[in-house]
């Protein structure tokens, strides 16, 4: 029989957001089953030894002089990347710096220091990483699949979509009713509240957090965690250029969006410009 | 005396443990945390609401309690009061992550340090309890949605039915871990080997929030900050050391006393209190999401845009305090302290806290074990 595929999990500059989300995989125990996982910081696990491995994930940002399991930890990492067959980067620290430091991948939008090794990497970002999308990078990795990936190597079956695909307030994008203020069913935070989903990389609303919601379903503007951008400043405000949105949905001209915009407004969707749910009506 | 240094991890980080020991028996321990993220830093000049996206991310397993402080010290600042409904939903959140943060604890930190255990069940129940704090929140780990003014959801009935019916099934779920009587065969055996009474501290306790059914017993006000040895900073109340976290603040409750009046605050007391507290907040949920009025507003905007506040919490491991110093929509200061600076402080053998003192007079052998009773979060510790 041949031995299963052997999987150190590492630490960098994290807040264990990662591992707390991969906790919440439905069929984690089917996952772990099929792994031999040597190290990881907060599951039980052997100790920890530089060694080969078949798969390294790395959560969390890279950063000078910061200690890790009596290493330094830039020097552990590249001894880590150097040994291992491929490397999966999970959180926006590990794949672009995040809060926290400097990314493995990139440096915000900067080639990173390990950007050479960029054949053996495989990019899931995200402030956490939705557990599925880790499941998903392990499994592929594990069977030597082929993984479709964008220019900063996320797989493209997670990250072709944007996270205002499947929001439930996407018929307010539609007729361009900005909600009034946060704490309403009604209206799309895009406009006011900072609402990053046009133009964010991600599949949230598409699968689901926890398999029941998503920020913006709860009335939470999505911040494009998985990002390179993450976390601008000012995140609960929309940044405007002359009255309109300064980021707008990828793949759209500025014109065509102002265009589209003026008659969707004009053509008033009476339903959606009142409440939804009302006593008098 | 021999010193041996340790390095423990599985603790949400890690922390350096500094054994002094003669024959095996702990004279004294020094305890050290070498990582530092800057977090207040990071927040100086950005908008205050930035705080909600950011302050979550100082841990992925109580970062919730870091949210809810942060709102509470910006609405501290900026005179903002929030409707019943608004607190009462961030209570729900909260005493999630309580729940779930125990259960992880129990089962993948406190368990490996003595034997091995299946902890998938726990995972599984951990999952659960976190999709309920997503219905109302919008996801776990990292959500955002309890801001000063109030929370950003607007929900139905149909919701606060899921979440109440979700909340009997845990709680009835977790009757096998441990009943409301404190039977628990889980913590039965994993004291097989190990006395009781080992573990004993100060025996002086501390709650400063008033989130729950908890009662405060002091002020933050009288909460002072002193350098380490190490990265982390002590923190002290009215000069002296002092223990936080679930056995603290349950000390009240008939089962816990039964226990602490046999065994004081020794490990075995901590640890039941903290499973305990679970079916006590089961309990005080269940009651109270009755009195949600789904008629009161979710939010109500701020009218001020500078000030001063202290925002304290009860989150998972104890008292969370957070200062926050706005000027003019900006934040100009931030400040955090963790429960964990309160029990893992790094005093003197003369002046130990309370995890050191818990470690004194104990076989080298329990270190592991005693250390991780007090359910350290490293990753708090360096923000």
């Amino acid at each position: 029989m041949r031995s299963k595929p052997e999987i150190i999990w590492i630490d960098a500059v994290t807040c264990y957001g990662c591992s707390h989300s991969f906790y919440n995989y439905p069929q984690i125990k089917e996952l772990l089953s099929k792994i031999n996982l040597s190290y990881h910081p907060l599951l039980p696990s052997n100790g920890f030894e530089i060694k080969k491995c078949d798969l390294l994930i790395i959560e969390g940002a890279l950063k000078n002089n910061f200690t890790r399991l009596d290493f330094n930890l830039n020097e552990l990492v590249a001894k880590l990347i150097k040994l291992a067959k491929r490397v999966l980067l999970i959180g926006t620290c590990a794949v672009y710096g995040g809060i926290f430091g400097e990314g493995i991948l990139f440096d915000k939008d900067k080639k990173g220091k390990f950007y050479r090794c960029h054949e053996k990497i495989i990019s899931i970002p995200g402030c956490p990483p939705h557990p599925e999308w880790i499941a998903y990078a392990i499994e592929m990795i594990i069977k030597d699949k082929k993984i479709l990936l964008d220019q900063e190597n996320r797989p493209k079956e997670i990250f072709a979509y944007t996270s205002h695909m499947g929001c439930t307030r996407n018929e307010y994008f539609e007729w361009k009713i900005d909600a009034e203020d946060f704490g309403t069913k009604e209206g799309c935070l895009f406009y006011y509240q900072g609402c990053q989903g046009p133009f964010t990389h991600s599949s949230c609303n598409r699968i689901l957090w926890n398999e029941v919601n998503s920020k913006p379903r709860a009335g939470t503007p999505c911040f494009g965690c998985t990002e390179k951008t993450f976390p601008k400043k000012a995140l609960f405000e929309t940044e405007t250029f002359m009255g309109i949105p300064a980021n707008i949905p990828l793949g759209v001209s500025k014109r065509a969006y102002l265009t589209l915009s003026g008659v969707a407004k004009s053509l008033k969707n009476e339903r959606l410009s009142k409440r939804l749910i009302d006593e008098d009506n | 005396m021999k010193i041996t240094k340790k390095i423990i991890t599985k603790i949400e980080g890690e922390a350096t443990l500094k054994i002094h020991k003669n024959n095996n028996i702990i004279e004294f321990a020094e305890i050290e945390f070498w990582q530092y993220r800057g977090m207040e830093e990071f927040l100086k000049k950005r908008p205050y609401m930035d705080a909600c996206v950011i302050n979550p991310r100082v841990c992925g397993i109580c970062g919730h309690s870091h949210l809810i402080a942060t709102s509470k010290a910006i609405e501290n600042a900026l005179d903002i009061k929030i409707t019943n409904k608004a607190k009462m939903l961030r209570e729900i959140t909260l005493g999630l992550e309580i729940i779930q943060n125990h259960i992880k604890w129990f089962y993948l930190t406190l368990y490996p340090s003595v034997k091995s255990k299946d902890y998938f069940n726990a995972l599984n129940f951990s999952k659960e309890v976190s999709k309920v704090i997503a219905m109302i929140a919008g996801q776990f780990p990292h959500n955002s949605y309890a801001i000063p003014g109030g929370v950003t959801c607007d929900l139905t009935n149909l919701e606060i039915i899921k979440v109440k019916n979700y909340l009997l099934q845990l709680f009835e779920r977790y009757q096998k871990i441990m009943d409301i009587e404190g039977n628990s065969s889980d913590l039965d055996e994993l004291f097989e080997n190990i006395p009781k009474n080992v573990g004993k501290s100060l025996n002086r306790f501390l709650v400063l929030g008033s989130d729950l059914y908890f009662k405060s017993n002091g002020s933050a006000d009288l909460v002072k900050e002193e350098k380490s040895t190490s990265l982390n900073k002590n923190a002290l109340y009215e000069d002296a050391f002092i223990e936080v976290g679930p056995l603290a603040r349950n000390l009240n409750n008939i089962y816990v006393k039964k226990i602490y009046e046999k065994y004081q605050d020794s490990v075995f007391t901590r640890i039941f209190a903290r499973l305990y507290e679970i079916n006590l907040i089961f309990e005080y949920l269940i009651k109270n999401i009755e009195n949600i009025d789904i008629n009161e507003k979710n939010y109500i905007k701020p009218s001020k845009n500078s000030g001063k506040g202290i925002g304290v919490v009860e989150a998972p491991r104890g008292s969370l305090i957070h200062e926050v110093e706005i000027q003019n929509g900006l934040i100009e200061n931030y400040n955090i302290i963790v429960p964990t600076q309160f029990n893992l402080s790094n005093g003197t053998k003369n002046s130990p806290s309370p995890a050191q003192s818990a470690l004194m007079n104990e076989n080298e052998k329990l270190s592991d074990f005693i250390f991780k009773c007090f359910d350290i979060c490293a990753v708090c510790v360096s923000h």
